[in-house]
């Protein structure tokens, strides 16, 4: 009886010291490696044990691979918090461990002291101040259709294109398409979170969009936000080339000969110029 | 010109100013949006700080063993032997870089050290976030440590702080780059400059040498002096925060493979931009854009054309010249427009052209001048009906008249024939009788010709903007009515007006997100009225030049427009639209009878409403994303006549243009 007694009590002390002494393990993309320490992206160092065992993360086996910088690593802490094994891949591993768990192993020389800057976003705002917005991104695909109101004198068949500081602001970046009288419209695919400015224009110099007062507009900016689709509605008052009245500007390369301001340029050479009266012969009128 | 010079040398004087003192920077994003083109996947990370004051900008000098660029997130990564030398006075080596050129941040990972004026500090990482000047540092000496450097103080660190979740974070990249170098100057939210680069097509390196990506938020930078072309591929040579440089290889159907350069000088408040195009052809046009923005209320800007045929860089042997020049007033509810335009359509002088003798070209400098007055559009009260008014006033002035200058007479008879007069004046300038003294057998000379025309034009728009015609359950059964009406009277000072009415009606129907039909209708009537006399009819009736419809002719024309237009994207990298029209217009169109209009230089027609337009036309266009940042867009339009001339019809070439996006 004892004698059992006293094989089940080593057996729970064996449960026991095992369970204590199991290895932590934690997968993440490492940050450096030197001066025996492992760091990963969190920032986090970790004491590296001088006979670590380095090996390949998919075979387990040997690896060519080093401990670098981008390096996926999966990595094994003994109790005291020092890494005794790294298993090493070029590609992502799949998520394994939590570094919240491991953060107490970190070494650092100061404690830590919080961040008035990050503070920030969680404080509720004073009187009078605005909540800090504290929006993140998830990136996704987003639709974003942009319906854009024309002046009413823009010419029917012209092409209307947003230029943006994502296309080295292109003036022909984006092209769209008619849908009535006065408006285009184009769709495009954007990520959550993306920002960029953007204007709109007939495609050259000269036919950049203008503000409402005739000056030069400063760029429309846009965040798109998380949402399947968006729609952003603009009005253009004025074309840089066109406005009403104005004298229209040729495109480079054509030169011009406005100086004959007949409405009709095209007519037939049988049809003699205007004259202040019918040449003799012919009745009034004719 | 003189003007023109004077508003350059005002350019300079200005961007001298502001190359001695850096501008300031644009307004550093927020938080909230990631000012990236494609955001962090790390969407829990830690908030970073809030930006302050605009930091200035920061030149970050970059070399590695490589350096890949990834245009469609403006991501640098670099690896081997990274050198990362700022503006802010620091030095940082290590084995890995990488930057966000959008969130405007970098970071140096792997036995890094740390220097500057005080010292040398090693660690396994540093993150320098720009915009809000903080550095991130993760130091090794005698075990690791954290330490934050605040607004540029090395010396004093802030030791301990926590840190963004993601200062230390590699983005996720598994497309092949862009661009590969081993060097790179960073101008902080505006440019990259790289050296020893390389672009791939197809897999294949293309060395490029230094080659600049452009993403200032500059809207400037969007100016450009170039005339279109089937393809453009750009290399953007040299530049900086305030310049580009670019060699353009184009292809048009006119001039078809050439090469051009365009030059940029941006700033704040003004631009300078230069071209030559082809470069690589007898006939050069050269181009200057000029703007400056003086206080809040006035813009002036110009642009000058200079045409010259000329092998290379030798004599030329022909040359003109065009200028426009545009200034802007702002008032509180209106603006002020005034706007000019001075030709010389032979600069090179008498004797410059060809044979016989020396009285080439004409050596008159015909100028146009208008000032305009323009309303905001204002909202009719109890009416969905917008209204905008204009008047202006102006002259032109031309001695010759059009289509003298081009022809060069009386220069351009055939060699050694016998010489005769300049054709007749054309169109309005030869208001007049037939002149008692006719120099010529072959054509009509009108007396006297009126150099000088001034003018005043008065105008207004109405409009409505989109009209609910139903209110359905099912938006995507809802039709939407458009309408539009200008008048516009122009009196000139010869006893003559031109008046025109532009009638606009558009119902259109979205069938669905990626399906959108309109049916369209236009009525333009232009009115050439003379007070005393006018138009005459047309000689020879019955004759292809003056056809029965035509006789009835008297300086008033009508043009009704029936449009269809379909418009389907099914994907936003695919857009299919179809336009087809048919014209009801008098004078009854003729084939042969009219002239058509130019083209320009990728063959589409510069007038898109003449006479004479056949009555049936169709056009349609397909544009295809054919790489990641190019867009292939192809168009083609077909017209022909109905009865009796149904037999005629013509179909122009495609019309092909790469576009980068």
């Amino acid at each position: 009886m004892t004698q059992r007694i006293l094989c089940l009590a080593a057996l729970a002390l064996a449960i026991v010291l095992l369970a204590a002494g199991s290895p932590v393990v934690v997968s993440g993309q490492l940050l450096a490696y030197q001066d025996g320490f492992v760091f990963f992206t969190t920032g986090d160092g970790f004491h590296v044990a001088p006979n670590i065992a380095i090996r390949d993360a998919k075979t387990g086996g040997p690896t060519t691979i080093k401990p670098a910088p981008r390096i996926w690593a999966r990595a094994t802490f003994d109790p005291s918090g020092t890494v005794t094994e790294l298993d090493l891949s070029h590609s992502p591993l799949p998520p394994q461990g939590n570094f919240a768990d491991v953060a107490h192993f970190a070494v650092a020389l100061s404690s830590p002291v919080p961040n008035p800057d990050l503070l920030k976003n969680i404080q509720t705002p004073g009187p009078g101040e605005s909540a800090v917005a504290s929006q993140t991104f998830s990136g996704r695909p987003v639709l974003v259709t942009f319906i854009v109101q024309v002046p009413p004198y823009t010419p029917f068949t012209s092409s209307i294109y947003i230029t943006t500081d994502q296309s080295g602001w292109n003036a022909q970046a984006i092209p769209m398409d008619r849908v009535d009288a006065l408006h285009y419209q184009i769709t495009r695919r954007f990520n959550s979170g993306t920002i960029f400015r953007y204007l709109y224009d007939r495609g050259s110099l000269q036919s950049q969009e203008v503000a409402q007062n005739g000056l030069t507009r400063p760029p429309r900016s846009f965040v798109v936000a998380d949402a399947d689709v968006l729609t952003r509605r603009d009005t253009v008052y004025a074309w840089q080339d066109s406005g009403p009245g104005s004298v229209n500007q040729p495109q480079p390369q054509i030169m011009p000969t406005p100086y004959n301001p007949a409405p009709f340029p095209n007519l037939p050479i049988s049809v003699p110029p205007p004259q202040p009266q019918p040449p003799p012969g012919r009745p009034p009128g004719y | 010109m003189s003007v023109t010079l004077a508003a350059f040398m005002l350019f300079l004087a200005r961007a001298a100013a502001h190359a001695a003192t850096p501008g300031p920077s644009p307004t550093p994003t927020s938080v909230a949006p990631q000012a990236s083109a494609a955001p962090t996947p790390q969407s829990t990370a830690a908030p970073t700080p809030q930006s302050t004051a605009p930091p200035p900008r920061t030149l970050v000098y970059l070399s590695a063993k490589n350096i890949d660029f990834y245009y469609n997130r403006f991501l640098i990564e670099a690896d081997g032997n990274v050198t990362v030398r700022t503006s802010d006075g620091f030095t940082v080596t290590g084995d890995a870089f990488s930057m966000d050129l959008k969130l405007n941040r970098f970071m140096v990972a792997g036995n890094v050290t740390l220097h500057d004026s005080t010292g040398t500090v090693s660690g396994a990482a540093i993150s320098d976030f720009l915009d809000f000047r903080r550095i991130y540092f993760v130091p090794v000496t005698s075990a690791p440590d954290r330490w934050t450097f605040l607004d540029g103080d090395l010396a004093h660190p802030a030791k301990g702080r926590v840190m963004p979740g993601d200062a230390f974070y590699f983005p996720l990249v598994s497309e092949h780059p862009s661009i590969t170098g081993t060097g790179a100057v960073i101008g902080t939210n505006t440019y990259v400059r790289f050296t020893n680069a390389r672009t791939y097509f197809l897999n294949a390196g293309v060395p490029l040498g230094s080659y600049v990506v452009n993403f200032s938020p500059n809207q400037f930078f969007a100016q450009n002096t170039l005339s279109g072309a089937t393809v453009d591929l750009t290399w953007n040579v040299a530049g900086n925060t305030n310049s580009l440089s670019a060699v353009h290889l184009r292809y048009d159907p006119t001039y078809h493979t050439y090469l051009s350069f365009e030059q940029h000088f941006v700033g704040d408040h003004e631009y300078a931009i230069f071209s030559v195009n082809p470069t690589t052809r007898a006939e050069k046009w050269w181009n200057l854009a000029l703007y400056e923005k003086l206080g809040s209320r006035f813009q002036i800007s110009s642009f000058t054309q200079y045409y010259s045929q000329q092998n290379f860089l030798q004599a030329p042997r022909a040359a003109q010249q065009t200028t426009f020049l545009n200034a802007t007033y702002a008032l509180p509810h209106s603006y002020l427009t005034a706007t000019s335009q001075l030709t010389n359509y032979n600069t090179l002088g008498p004797g410059s052209l060809e044979v016989p003798d020396a009285l080439g070209g004409s050596l008159n400098h015909p100028s146009q001048a208008q000032i305009t007055a323009t309303s905001f559009a204002n909202k009719i009260p109890g009416l969905p009906i917008f209204e905008q008014i204009y008047e202006g006033y102006g002259f032109n002035h031309d001695s010759v008249g059009a289509g003298q200058y081009l022809n060069g007479f009386p220069g351009f008879w055939p060699e050694g024939g016998r010489t005769f007069a300049p054709i007749p004046v054309p169109g309005l300038q030869a208001y007049g009788a037939p002149c008692q003294v006719q120099p010529s057998k072959v054509f009509t000379y009108y007396c006297p010709v009126y150099t000088t025309i001034w003018n005043t034009v008065f105008g207004f728009n109405l409009y409505t903007q989109s009209l609910k015609l139903n209110h359905p359950e099912n938006p995507y059964q809802t039709y939407y009515f458009n309408a539009s009406y200008n008048k516009q009277y122009q009196w000139n000072s010869l006893p003559h007006w031109i008046n025109s009415d532009n009638v606009n009606f558009s119902i259109n129907r979205a069938f669905s997100r990626s399906l959108n039909v309109y049916v369209a209708y236009q009525i333009l009537n232009v009115g050439d009225h003379y007070i005393h006399g006018g138009y005459l009819p047309c000689a020879n009736v019955g004759t292809p030049l003056c056809p029965l419809s035509f006789t009835s002719f008297r300086g008033v024309s009508t043009q009704r427009t029936t449009s269809l237009g379909i418009n389907e994207a099914p994907h936003p990298e695919f857009n299919f639209s179809l336009l087809v029209r048919h014209h009801d217009d008098f004078p009854i169109p003729v084939p042969g009878l009219f002239g058509l209009p130019p083209n320009n230089i990728i063959g589409q027609p510069l007038y898109t409403s003449y006479l004479g337009q056949a009555p049936y036309d169709a056009t349609g266009e397909v544009r295809v994303k054919i790489l990641s940042h190019a867009l292939l867009d192809v168009s083609r339009t077909f017209y022909w006549y109905g009865n009796p001339y149904r037999t005629t019809f013509w179909q122009p070439s495609f019309v092909v243009q790469v576009l980068p996006i």
